[in-house]
């Protein structure tokens, strides 16, 4: 950067001791014509850097964008590009540490340099945000009323109370909150996840901002939930006319939202452009490995994912040249000399918004008809041996006789008294055959986690028979059969960092399962280095420690820690959901390359359908600890019976901008009903959309019988888990060819 | 790195060192070379040593030793025949002080050591096991608490164990009576760390490898909590000297014939004016032992500290390895 800004930190008002160089930089960076007459957000040249103790990080390096009013802009990149500190630092909320230069105008007015108090003026009125986390961004000890009052108080003190009250009574009914007039002074520990995410729509949008900041609204919540919430948000911006910035790094999130994309590496926007330009003729490496590396929900055809090697730049080191280089397939030697900058693509559309730029010097060379597998090499798809053979002759490597998990809910101080049962797994019949992999998805609370633990438990007095590799847990528990259970059955967990000793080296993690089984010394090192080599890590690394690799590399060797003792079956508690999308593909097709090298068989849980339908052959569905859907990932996917599968795909949002706005969306009421208030017949009639439309006769039928599982064919001989039926997809309810409630059925018919 | 199939060269080689075993450092080799970085452990090492050498050989450099009674030099400031003079009693105040400083540091290492293992133990177990086991280890830990350990020491070292006092030396009572009532605070402490890391993924993991109980409290629980038992050893041993020093003094810890560093401060106390030499060389070295333990402490931490900078200033020398990008961890305050 050539300017350099005047130290003044301690002065409460920066902008008076700018000094005339910058003075003249700030003005010139808003030349006439430059920025539109329209935007109500323009940023030029905004730059953070962060002085830590190994140096100066130079977090955020030169973004450029216009926000007109009624649009979104979506920006996109992996952890550590710089996406959050950028909305922070439009908002001032960076630390005073943070050294920020550039300029940032809202409705032509400087926001930078402004002091706290200044800022506070324009927080949460003109310009408002949306947090990641909704279960922190509430003080607990107010009512949501209380903190929507608040946000209006601060900005008008001159509305009466009565006024404030009807507003904040208003806003809850607009984000969609159920008997507003009540809910108002209720506790936000009294609403759910999605429910509190909801009030802090409320509270941004209270004040009519002009733009609303949106960071990750929806990544800490479920899918269903989550199609809720992006609806609200949807529906907030038509009703305040606000411009949106969306922080995602979910690349199928954004696109149904935003108008335009920016996709952030390294603290840089490396490719802009239009929603349509950067999904269909993505110009940059980058964008277009990211987009590679997403799975695809509504893709039946296999095609292996693409990984981007390497890890994101260190920004503590000025790049010299582009920081992708290191992990492009297509870099040159050109592409280290000088950092290069966003120009204009050759050829693109310009249907209004951000012109399309990329950041790139071979832009020109990648036009829509460049195939990313190719340019990324992506692995060709590993067949098994064991896809040759027909599902029925291939030996059982785990089966669930009727599982059941029933917590006791217990009330009162000294004399405890049971008021309840929660049923986290109610009676859970399946099968996993040889190398295959087998899915449970649902959303949080449906009991998929406690079915693993169940599984990983092996124990005489469960309630059930689990069979592991033809060891029953009813016939013996003792030492022996455990550790032999053992040897057949490993997991892998979802957090890679938690599931390895922070005191043991990598060789030390991956002798352990060796030593137990009691494998001689030598021959536990060369195992050792069979298994790095077989996860594709280097041999020599396995003196480090865990904190010394990236978070791909740890799943990498809790999955070398899970192949150690050679088992038959792993287990995959959310295996790739704690990382970067570009990092995840690596993990997803190593997977599937092990499962084919060495016939392993899976049994994952996952909450993301798109990785379910990529890796798995067969899936089941679980809602309140039962199995609603179960079978063949491609027929379950792509013909859903039942209304909840329905709803949970419907709610998968997709990369591919058109699709998405053309998508019809069932969007589920409400979220899981409370384990206490499990109603008799079916569990998901509360929540239902085809329950909602049938005539009363028929609800009544929904309400009193519990609908067995039942094959897709002819046959309805519901009970057996698994008959030979030429479909293998069976579903638990009476109406699945019902019609949908119209109410719950969303059709975005905009752009 | 996905790609199996090609060979890397490096990954070859790097396999051939491997089979040699150049490359696979014992993770204790890792330890040492961290704790050598840190230049005051070190010192504090040092002195700590040279002091147990000095208590253990001292006894070479001169020809008296702590009973022989000199009837010419009673009281007698440092001369060239006693090096720091000798007592009331007319006995050599060298020979006294390598007497005492080897009875305190044993005391002081005995207690630190074993009392800290006991905590470690016995807080881990209560942790994994959990339930009705620890319920009544609780119990046990509390009514230790409870009891007034100085009455214990006094009835113990005196009057009470008299049949005790005679198979024992007071020394080794007193060590006894101390890790009886020293224990109790660490391995509550240890409790609740435990029970925190018990719900990590890491322990799990070794649960459904099948590994033993006892095993996973020993190779997973305890090194988790190392850098905290490695600063309660040091602080177990300054305290316990330093308890030693205190109950000797006021009389009730160790007992004449037997010295330690107490007693000699303990008998000079009140002649510091007439006899300077009696108090203050046994106070030094007190000083000594306790200052070098701490000195020790910080480079201990940083040594068992798998996130400590002491990483950080390695990779640094190494411009090869400079450049591994981002580990939020390794970013200690040291590294500047």
């Amino acid at each position: 950067m050539s300017h350099e800004m005047t130290a003044g930190t301690e002065s409460a008002d920066l902008s008076a001791e700018l000094s005339a160089i910058e003075r003249l930089h700030v003005a010139g960076l808003h030349a006439a014509g430059d920025a539109p007459a329209d935007a109500v957000l323009s940023v030029r040249d905004l730059n953070v850097r962060f002085n830590t103790e190994n140096g100066v990080v130079h977090a955020v390096r030169g973004i450029d964008f216009d926000l007109r009013a009624g649009k979104t802009l979506g920006i996109v990149g992996e952890s550590g590009s710089g996406k959050s500190v950028t909305s922070m630092a439009i908002m001032g909320l960076l630390p005073p540490t943070a050294e920020i230069t550039g300029s940032v105008r809202l409705q032509g007015k400087e926001l930078l340099g402004l002091s706290d108090k200044a800022m506070c003026q324009y927080r949460g009125n003109d310009i408002a945000m949306v947090f990641q986390d909704p279960l922190s961004s509430l003080t607990p000890v107010y009512t949501v009323g209380n903190q929507i009052i608040e946000a209006l108080t601060v900005h008008n003190p001159t509305m009466s109370k009565q006024a404030k009250e009807a507003r904040a009574v208003e806003l809850l009914g607009m984000v969609g909150i159920p008997s507003p007039k009540d809910r108002i002074k209720a506790f936000p520990h009294e609403f759910s996840g999605g429910m509190r995410q909801r009030v802090m729509i409320a509270i941004a949008i209270a004040n009519n901002p002009r733009v609303l900041i949106a960071d990750e609204p929806t990544t800490a919540l479920d899918v269903t939930i989550q199609a809720q919430v992006l609806e609200v948000l949807h529906a907030a911006q038509e009703e305040t006319g606000a411009a949106v910035v969306m922080i995602t790094h979910d690349l199928g999130v954004v696109a149904g939202m935003a108008d335009d994309i920016m996709v952030m590496y390294a603290g840089k926007p490396v490719e802009t452009g239009s929603v349509d330009d950067i999904y269909y003729n993505p110009r940059m490496p980058y964008t277009m490995g990211l987009l590679g590396a997403v799975p695809r929900v509504d893709a039946a055809e296999k095609s292996s994912l693409v990984p981007i090697e390497g890890i994101p730049p260190n920004l503590i080191h000025p790049p010299t040249g582009c920081s992708f280089a290191p992990r492009c397939p297509l870099a040159s030697d050109a592409c280290l000399h000088g950092e290069p900058e966003l120009r204009p693509v050759t050829g693109a559309s310009l249907n209004g918004g951000l012109p399309h730029r990329a950041a790139c010097l071979k832009t020109g060379s990648l036009g829509p008809d460049v195939d990313v597998r190719e340019v990324f090499r992506a692995p060709a798809v590993p067949v098994s041996h064991f896809d040759a053979i027909p599902r029925a002759e291939r030996r059982t490597v785990l089966e669930l006789r009727d599982v059941r998990k029933h917590f006791p809910l217990m009330k009162g101080a000294l004399i405890k008294r049971r008021i309840g049962t929660v049923k986290a797994v109610d009676g859970l019949s399946f099968d996993i055959r040889e190398g295959e992999c087998f899915s449970i998805v649902g959303e949080s609370g449906c009991g998929k986690t406690t079915t693993l633990l169940e599984i990983m438990e092996f124990h005489k007095d469960q309630d059930g028979e689990v069979v592991i590799g033809g060891l029953s847990n009813k016939e013996a528990s003792d030492a022996k059969t455990k550790s032999a259970m053992r040897k057949e059955l490993q997991m892998v967990f979802q957090d890679p960092t938690g599931a390895l000793d922070p005191r043991f080296t990598v060789f030390e993690v991956l002798s352990e399962p060796l030593e137990n089984a009691g494998m001689a010394k030598p021959q536990i090192r060369k195992r050792i280095m069979e298994l790095m080599e077989l996860v594709g890590l280097q041999p020599d690394h396995v003196n480090r420690f865990p904190n010394q690799f990236s978070g791909g590399q740890r799943q990498r060797i809790g999955i070398a820690r899970a192949l150690a003792v050679n088992p038959k079956l792993v287990v995959l508690d959310e295996p790739v959901s704690a990382l970067d999308v570009s990092v995840q593909a690596g993990v997803i097709n190593l997977l599937d390359q092990l499962r084919a090298e060495l016939g392993l068989s899976y049994l994952m849980v996952a909450h993301d359908l798109s990785v379910v339908r990529h890796v798995s052959n067969r899936v089941a569905v679980m809602y309140l600890g039962k199995i609603v859907e179960i079978g063949d990932v491609d027929s379950v996917f792509d013909n859903p019976r039942h209304p909840y599968t329905r709803a949970l795909l419907s709610a998968i949002p997709v990369p591919d901008p058109v699709l998405e706005r053309t998508r019809e969306r069932i969007i589920l009421q409400g979220d899981l009903p409370s384990p206490l208030e499990a109603p008799t017949g079916c569990n998901f009639a509360t929540r239902c959309p085809v329950f909602v439309a049938l005539p009363p006769a028929k609800q009544e039928k929904c309400l009193s019988l519990e609908p067995g599982l039942a094959t897709v064919a002819e046959t309805t001989g519901a009970g057996h888990p698994f008959p030979a039926a030429p479909i293998d997809q069976q579903f638990a309810c009476f109406y699945p060819d019902g019609e949908l409630d119209a109410d719950m059925l969303v059709v975005h018919e905009t752009n | 790195m996905t790609n199996l199939n090609t060979v890397d060269p490096a990954a070859v080689a790097g396999e051939a060192k491997i089979e040699n075993s150049d490359v696979v450092i014992t993770k204790s080799s890792i330890i040492l070379r961290r704790f050598l970085r840190n230049k005051t452990a070190v010192v504090g090492l040092v002195i700590f040593l040279a002091l147990t050498l000095f208590s253990f050989m001292g006894g070479l450099f001169t020809s008296w030793d702590k009973e022989r009674i000199d009837p010419f030099n009673i009281g007698m400031p440092p001369s060239a025949e006693h090096l720091l003079g000798t007592s009331q009693a007319g006995i050599d105040l060298y020979a006294l002080t390598v007497e005492g400083t080897r009875i305190s540091i044993l005391i002081g290492l005995v207690v630190g050591l074993v009392s800290v293992l006991i905590a470690a133990v016995y807080g881990c177990t209560m942790a994994y096991f959990g339930g009705k086991v620890d319920k009544v280890m609780l119990f046990i830990l509390e009514a230790l608490i409870m009891m007034p350990a100085l009455l214990v020491v006094a009835v113990a070292t005196s009057g009470g164990g008299n049949g005790l006092q005679k198979s024992l030396p007071s020394w080794l009572l007193l060590i006894i009576v101390l890790l009886v009532f020293s224990w109790m605070g660490t391995a509550r402490l240890i409790r609740s760390l435990s029970m925190s890391l018990m719900t990590r993924d890491f322990v799990k993991a070794a649960q459904y490898m099948g590994i033993p109980p006892r095993r996973i409290v020993w190779r997973h629980l305890v090194p988790n909590i190392g850098s905290l038992l490695v600063l309660d050893i040091t602080r177990g041993i300054t305290g316990a000297i330093l308890a030693e020093v205190a109950f000797s003094f006021i009389g009730i810890g160790i007992k004449v014939p037997d010295v330690s560093l107490g007693v000699l401060i303990g008998q000079a106390t009140s002649q510091v004016s007439t006899f300077p030499w009696m108090f203050w060389v046994p106070l030094t070295v007190m000083f000594l032992l306790t200052g070098s333990l701490a000195m020790m402490n910080d480079g201990l931490r940083d040594a068992f500290d798998p996130s400590s900078s002491s990483v950080g200033r390695a990779k640094r020398s190494d411009p090869g390895k400079g450049k591994s990008g981002k580990t939020p961890t390794t970013a200690g305050k040291k590294t500047t």
